[in-house]
């Protein structure tokens, strides 16, 4: 039996969400809501950093470990969560009743069920029959819930591309699988990008879920640091501006891709 | 099929009283609605044809029927003597030796004009890159095109898209083309120049299948105009009998529309 967490309790309503906005990588002016949201995150944090270092440098050092656990669960998720997005994609569009039926119904069954559910019921509920960490159970459960809504980016993506590209490449001799590989998928990545990104960015807001079950992430750490000290308002202050510059600096990165896949645009 | 039949090789020779494409008695529905009638063809190898008829008469669908890019509900298509409704024949090993020009060009736009040009020799032949850039570059040159080999397609007009369309056909060195309306999308300044390529390629002595509305082409490149309409092969022969003496009321009607 996992050890039960004595914050469980509290504050874990969290449900899936629609990821940060990608900023238009085709806007450039220096005044807008992207530049305002990080510059304002990171002045106040620096502010309260210079002008209260107590108790605000010792909330920062604290929470470092945490972000790293928080990345390392992000990264992991991600590594699992878009090849089966792919797959489940591929299978949504499959001309296979059977695989595609699979596909369907793991989309519908995941999509029907609260993250914060399937999380409990993987490091709980199945803990009857398997005991598995808290930060593999997180991984499994954020790599699944993704997965299946990821599906969704992939199948909208490869349908997006003109039903011509395939029959030019079909026509030339290419199997089905290598025109989803070499004419396709290449092509539908760009529009595949950016709801990708702003899957990746939900899901790293989601590890905040992870905390209840004792895993050290920066939500966790921010919790024990409360424990101790009852500082509830400069606490998660600090959290909620972190992962605001966290989550503002990744849609920017997905920005950047986003434009450089637009090299074959012309003109 | 039987196990005598000659292997597939793109660019192998028929005997000559032997058509080269045999299409035999095909039907194709979408929905309740007949998109070809029974139609029965046999071209064979060397031979220019030109399809023309109304839209809605069918003439793309039966282009694309011959590799398959629409399935047909009834009836046989061999190619080579190879059916290619046959789970026995590998359809992906026919169509190489039929090469296909589309209306809308469909270049892969993610790739350039020397690699959408080389890719399928590349990928499929197995060549190296360097035979198989070399192939392409010689083919763009053909279809003078050559010192666009490095852009993207994007970068083209249309009627440059459309040579590199037919020199990426080519490349597959296959012994038919077909052509679905090369044309039908260009603005008129540009019709000029990819026909030019198409009667180059029939001057060489290619097998030719070509829905077009370019009547001038047809009169002169054709060795047999094929007049479509509903789905059926209504008249057919010398284009300038059909031209000048058409007995069909419907060639009539439709010769009246266009000329």
């Amino acid at each position: 039996m996992p050890e039960p967490d004595e914050n469980h309790s509290k504050g874990n309503i969290v449900l899936v969400t629609d990821g940060a906005s990608i900023p238009d990588p085709r806007e450039w002016r220096l005044i807008n809501a992207w530049s305002i949201s990080l510059a304002g995150a990171i002045c106040v944090l620096a502010g309260l950093f210079l002008f209260s270092p107590d108790p605000y440098e010792r909330i920062v050092r604290y929470l470092p470990d945490g972000m790293l656990v928080t990345f390392k669960i992000t990264i992991m998720s991600i590594c699992f969560a878009v090849p089966l997005g792919l797959l489940t994609g591929l299978g949504r569009i499959s001309r296979n009743r059977g695989i595609n039926l699979i596909a369907s119904t793991y989309v519908e069954i995941i999509r029907g069920i609260p993250l914060l559910v399937q999380l409990f019921y993987i490091y709980y509920a199945l803990s009857r029959f398997v005991t598995v960490s808290g930060t593999t159970s997180a991984v499994i459960a954020i790599s699944i819930c993704y997965g299946a809504y990821m599906g969704e980016v992939f199948r909208a993506g490869i349908s997006a591309i003109p039903k011509g590209q395939t029959e030019a490449a079909r026509s030339l001799g290419f199997s089905r699988v290598q025109t989803m590989f070499l004419v396709v998928l290449p092509q539908a990545w760009r529009t595949i990008l950016p709801p990708v990104g702003n899957e990746c960015i939900a899901m790293l807001k989601d590890t905040a879920l992870v905390s209840i079950m004792a895993v050290p992430d920066i939500m966790q750490r921010a919790r024990s640091f409360v424990g101790t000290t009852y500082l509830y308002f400069e606490t998660y202050t600090v959290v909620a501006l972190v992962y605001l510059i966290i989550t503002l600096l990744l849609s920017k990165a997905v920005s950047i891709m986003e434009s450089r896949l637009n090299y074959y645009d012309g003109k | 099929m039987t196990a005598n039949d000659p292997p597939m090789t793109p660019g192998a020779g028929v005997p000559n009283d032997a058509p080269i494409i045999s299409v035999r008695n095909i039907w194709k529905f979408f929905g309740n609605l007949p998109a070809l009638q029974d139609v029965s063809l046999d071209v064979r190898a060397g031979e220019r044809l030109v399809l023309i008829g109304p839209s809605g008469s069918g003439k793309s669908t039966f282009l694309r029927a011959i590799n398959r890019l629409e399935e047909v509900d009834r009836g046989q298509i061999l190619v080579k003597g190879q059916n290619i409704m046959s789970r026995e024949n590998n359809i992906n090993l026919i169509r190489r030796d039929l090469g296909m020009v589309f209306q809308q060009f469909n270049l892969f736009p993610h790739k350039t004009v020397l690699q959408n040009v080389s890719m399928a020799p590349l990928k499929l032949l197995k060549l190296s890159r360097d035979e198989a850039e070399d192939r392409a570059l010689a083919l763009l040159k053909k279809v003078g095109i050559s010192d666009k080999a490095n852009v993207y397609p994007a970068m083209l007009s249309g009627g440059q898209q459309q040579r590199v369309a037919i020199a990426r056909a080519l490349a597959m060195q296959p012994s038919i083309m077909l052509f679905d309306e090369p044309t039908s999308a260009l603005d008129p300044e540009m019709v000029g120049e990819v026909l030019d390529v198409m009667v180059n390629l029939a001057e060489e002595g290619m097998t030719m299948l070509c829905v077009t509305h370019e009547m001038g082409f047809a009169r002169t490149v054709a060795d047999r105009l094929i007049f479509m309409a509903d789905g059926q092969i209504v008249e057919s022969g010398q284009p300038e009998a059909l031209f000048t003496a058409p007995r069909h009321p419907r060639l009539k009607q439709f010769l009246n529309q266009i000329l």
